[in-house]
């Protein structure tokens, strides 16, 4: 493979030789590639709150709230982070059955998933998620629904700030409401290979 | 004279069809542009900017991609260079054939198209599986996608339905969500007993060596969570300067393909999982893929390589809308396969050389595209080369202009055939044997020849 | 567009460039043209030498026959004066499309130097003339069809502008208006399905906003669609913007 490497590097070189001069990359500033309306909001979590609901998903600042919502899913057995479990497991009462181990070979048991949140962007209604904070890829992933907890410190209220502080871990992923697909003649359906709810549950100290 | 293929075919599609591909357009593109006017003061401006920094990447790709390679090889990751679509073929299985790996599952990348992937994992025993559901569906009808966002734009539920029944994923079903639901059953346990997952990215930081991945579907995370080796396909020019740039790419790309925000998963890839993970790839391989993008980057069209394949270019293009994506016999339709096509063709050139020419220059390509690609000054430089090879697909239907040149440079031999051209006055023009006179005649009326008649009045007005 | 184009003097002297297809077919165009700059206070010359801008062998991939042309043209409109085209495809085609196909040419920046002084005839009055409001009468419903080549130019704006300042007269607006009409010089007749279709799409749009006049800035555009409309039996009547401005001078006694 080092030959390809040699050859196409050459032809690169080659390729750009004859410029006199090569393009400059240009200055732009990032308040203008921020979107109308964010970097004047108030409060960052309502901003985020209100454009997490515009893609379909689902803010909440009470756990309790979750519960009502997965209860009256009929969404009843899932799997937490083994470290948020202590904090949220009084919320939950005799008919939910929840797992502190993601199981891959049962995947269709678990109908939700809870983990820890790295960041959430006010701008898009974004939520952050790291290798670091997500006990599991896949509990965030297949389960039906997915629960990302998050605390108001956690907010970014634009990209630009979010790019800027992206953690060093090999895979930092942005989710933006639940997953969908246009394909079938561009009707939007919610709920593809990805959760077909976006949870994002505000943890207050 | 030949006919131009792309017309016959434009004229054969059936009815549906190409109203599918005109609703689905027409609707993403005015969604698309609702959408940058509602979000940005001057989105315009954005687009200026990231097509400055694509250029400046391509202008300085000898610096950026040894950069890269070397973040990418700090983080982790196995880099790997192929020159042609045999070579990046050849590495992917032997990264495959090194883990004993006989299933791949994949999420959409054009380059898998370009080098002809999956059939060629196929037939040297591996399963390639596409996930994405369009690109699935186009594998199980062994198909090919007519959109580079949208691939199956073309096809209904109907077809749909019949394709999942043959396929044994349950009894005729055309509705949507049952459609999907199937998918997803049966997708899940796919990615689970893969060896491989495979990406393209849509951007590569240079600064960081960070790969960017978006989807809708969640079909590439997943590729990404349940099997142990990550390969990622990109292309040479698929880099950015540094993580900021980000910021505008991230901003015009999902406006522009599907006039959102953001797509649902924007992911961010350095190096194989955190140890302490238990999802994820270990092992991490990116293989750069040349095959043919070094020659265009040496020739006088390299702006096409800023592409970042939002498909913002087909939704807007009058003649993808009436002709759609498969009149272009290539991986890449629209205006911007009309340029990339016939480049990327090589020594075979002269075998696309009619892409160029089925267009009307109308621009309103360029006006939609995120960074700024001049698309039909590329397409006036194709039909120049088009006209200097002989090729005879660019030829078809074009009238030679060698003597309209001899007669537009001589103002004696020009005002003599404005006073001759009354003869078309009276004449039968459906019957004059000239193919483009005969092309026009046949839908559209000819307005009555008044040569002449303009500088005879300009003479009398300007004489003292 | 250059960005350093070339004003008039204070002797409004200019030169005309007619274009082929009001040569050939539209002289009421041509004739409207030279009335309406005469009108502004312009002396219009009209160099009789004069051919084609060129075009249709450049788009057609022959650039030594456009070439030939355009070296003609440059010979024919020598000078400094600013030259005026009724047509946004005719002066793209000099102030951007010559400069391509001249890029490694030795007499660039002979053709470079007559692209500074073309001017499209509505961006001409507006941008040059500094005129704001156009006079005179026209009562009717005006659908306006701002050809491809003026994308990325003043002069659609510029066209509207005047056009919607008439006593009398609405510009109605038209749907999809962004989508060429289908001309494209050769493609008209190399591509006749796709032409022809994407030309009906456009007059069903037009046809909607129920216009009295359909209005545009090139004939090219306006022969093609006013030639759909005709064979198909249901003609549009069709105007070049210099005959509507001069109409509506006429309608106002002011010519």
């Amino acid at each position: 493979m080092s030959a390809a490497r040699e050859q196409i590097l050459a032809r690169v070189r080659a390729a750009l030789a004859p410029l006199t001069r090569r393009a400059p990359p240009p200055e732009w500033d990032d308040a203008s590639a921020v979107r109308r309306g964010t970097r004047d909001a108030a409060d960052p979590w309502a901003l985020f709150a209100e454009r997490l609901r515009a893609v379909n998903g689902t803010p909440l600042t009470a756990t309790a709230d979750l519960v009502a919502l997965l209860d009256a899913g009929g969404w009843r057995h899932g799997y937490c982070d083994p470290a948020l479990w202590p904090r949220l497991r009084d919320a939950f009462p005799a008919p939910f059955t929840v797992e502190t181990a993601f199981d891959r070979r049962r995947i269709d048991d678990y109908q939700f998933g809870i983990t820890a949140a790295t960041g959430a962007i006010a701008e898009s209604g974004s939520l952050i998620l790291s290798d670091r904070d997500t006990s599991s890829r896949l509990a965030a992933l297949a389960p039906w629904v997915h629960v990302a907890t998050l605390r108001r410190d956690q907010i970014f209220v634009d990209i630009p700030a979010a790019i800027a502080a992206l953690p060093a871990d090999p895979n930092v992923i942005w989710v933006t409401g639940p997953s969908k697909t246009a394909d079938v003649e561009g009707i939007l359906i919610e709920g593809v290979h990805g959760p077909g709810r976006q949870v994002a549950l505000l943890l207050e100290p | 004279m030949a006919r131009q293929r792309i017309d016959a075919y434009a004229a054969r599609i059936p009815a549906d069809t190409r109203a599918a591909v005109y609703l689905g357009t027409k609707t993403t593109h005015e969604k698309r542009t609702l959408l940058l006017a509602d979000h940005f003061a001057d989105a315009d401006r954005l687009r200026r900017w990231a097509g400055e920094v694509k250029q400046h990447v391509l202008e300085n790709l000898d610096t950026y991609l040894p950069q890269v390679e070397a973040r990418l090889q700090a983080n982790g990751a196995q880099v790997h260079w192929a020159s042609t679509a045999e070579e990046a073929c050849a590495a992917v299985l032997g990264i495959m054939q090194a883990r004993g790996a006989t299933k791949l599952v994949k999420s959409k990348t054009m380059v898998s198209e370009e080098i002809g992937l999956a059939p060629y994992l196929e037939q040297r025993g591996i399963e390639a599986l596409e996930t994405d559901l369009g690109e699935y569906i186009v594998q199980i009808d062994k198909d090919h996608p007519s959109h580079i966002v949208r691939p199956i734009i073309h096809k209904n539920r109907r077809e749909i339905a019949r394709s999942f029944e043959r396929e044994g994923l349950g009894a005729y079903n055309d509705d949507p969500e049952t459609i999907t639901r199937r998918a997803r059953q049966f997708m899940r346990h796919k990615y689970l007993a893969a060896d491989v997952g495979l990406t393209g990215a849509n951007f590569v930081s240079a600064e960081s060596g960070r790969l960017v991945v978006v989807t809708n579907e969640g079909n590439s995370r997943f590729s990404l969570a349940a099997p142990r080796c990550h390969i990622a396909l990109v292309g040479i020019e698929k880099l950015v300067p540094r993580d900021r740039d980000l910021v505008l790419f991230l901003n015009l790309l999902a406006r522009s393909a599907t006039a959102q925000q953001l797509t649902v998963y924007t992911e961010f890839i350095s190096g194989p999982k955190l140890a302490a993970q238990p999802d994820g790839p270990e092992e991490m391989h990116v293989v750069f893929v040349d095959n043919g993008r070094t020659e265009v980057l040496a020739g006088d069209c390299r702006e096409i390589l800023r592409c970042i394949r939002c498909g913002a270019c087909l939704n807007v293009c009058p003649v993808y809308r009436q002709a759609s994506g498969h009149a272009y016999r290539s991986v890449y339709p629209g205006p911007l396969g009309a340029v990339l096509s016939p480049l990327l063709a090589g020594g075979n050139f002269a075998e696309k050389a009619d892409l160029p020419k089925a267009s009307s220059l109308c621009g309103a390509c360029n006006e939609v595209c995120p960074v700024n690609i001049p698309i039909p000054d590329l397409l006036l430089r194709l039909r120049d080369r088009g006209k200097r090879e002989h090729a005879a697909a660019a030829a078809a239907g074009t009238p030679p202009m060698g003597a309209w040149a001899r007669l537009a440079s001589s103002p004696a031999a020009w005002k003599a055939s404005l006073a001759a051209g009354r003869v078309l006055n009276i004449l039968p023009l459906g019957l004059i044997p000239v193919p483009a006179l005969r092309a026009w005649v046949a839908k559209r009326s000819v307005p009555a020849w008044r040569g002449g008649e303009f500088r005879k009045w300009m003479r009398r007005r300007t004489r003292p | 567009m250059p960005a350093d184009r070339q004003l008039p003097g204070a002797d409004r002297r200019v030169q005309l460039m007619a274009t082929c297809l009001c040569d050939a077919f539209f002289a009421d165009a041509a004739r409207a043209t030279v009335e309406v700059l005469e009108h502004l206070g312009c002396v219009v010359e009209f160099p009789e030498g004069q051919t084609c801008c060129g075009q249709p062998a450049f788009n057609g991939g022959d650039w030594t026959a456009s070439r030939r042309v355009v070296r003609h043209a440059v010979r024919t409109f020598a000078g400094e004066l600013p030259v005026i085209v009724p047509s946004a495809s005719c002066a793209a085609m000099l102030f951007h499309g010559a400069l391509l196909e001249f890029e490694k040419e030795p007499d660039l920046p002979a053709v470079r130097q007559l692209g500074r002084r073309t001017w499209e005839l509505a961006d001409f009055i507006v941008n040059a003339l500094g005129i704001k409001a156009w006079a005179g009468r026209l009562d009717a419903r005006l659908a306006f069809h701002r050809s491809c080549h003026a994308r990325g130019t003043d002069t659609g704006a510029a066209a509207v502008a005047l056009l919607s300042s008439i006593a009398g007269a609405t510009v109605v607006p038209v749907g999809e208006a962004e989508q060429c009409c289908g001309f494209g010089g050769i493609f008209s007749v190399a591509f006749p399905h796709l032409s022809t279709s994407m030309g009906a799409l456009k007059l069903e749009h037009v046809r909607a906003a129920r216009p009295d006049l359909l209005v545009g800035v090139d004939m090219s555009c306006l022969m093609h669609l006013g030639g759909l409309a005709e064979k198909a039996g249901q003609p549009i009547p069709a105007r070049h913007i210099a005959q509507v401005l001069r109409d509506a001078l006429k309608n106002g006694g002011l010519l």
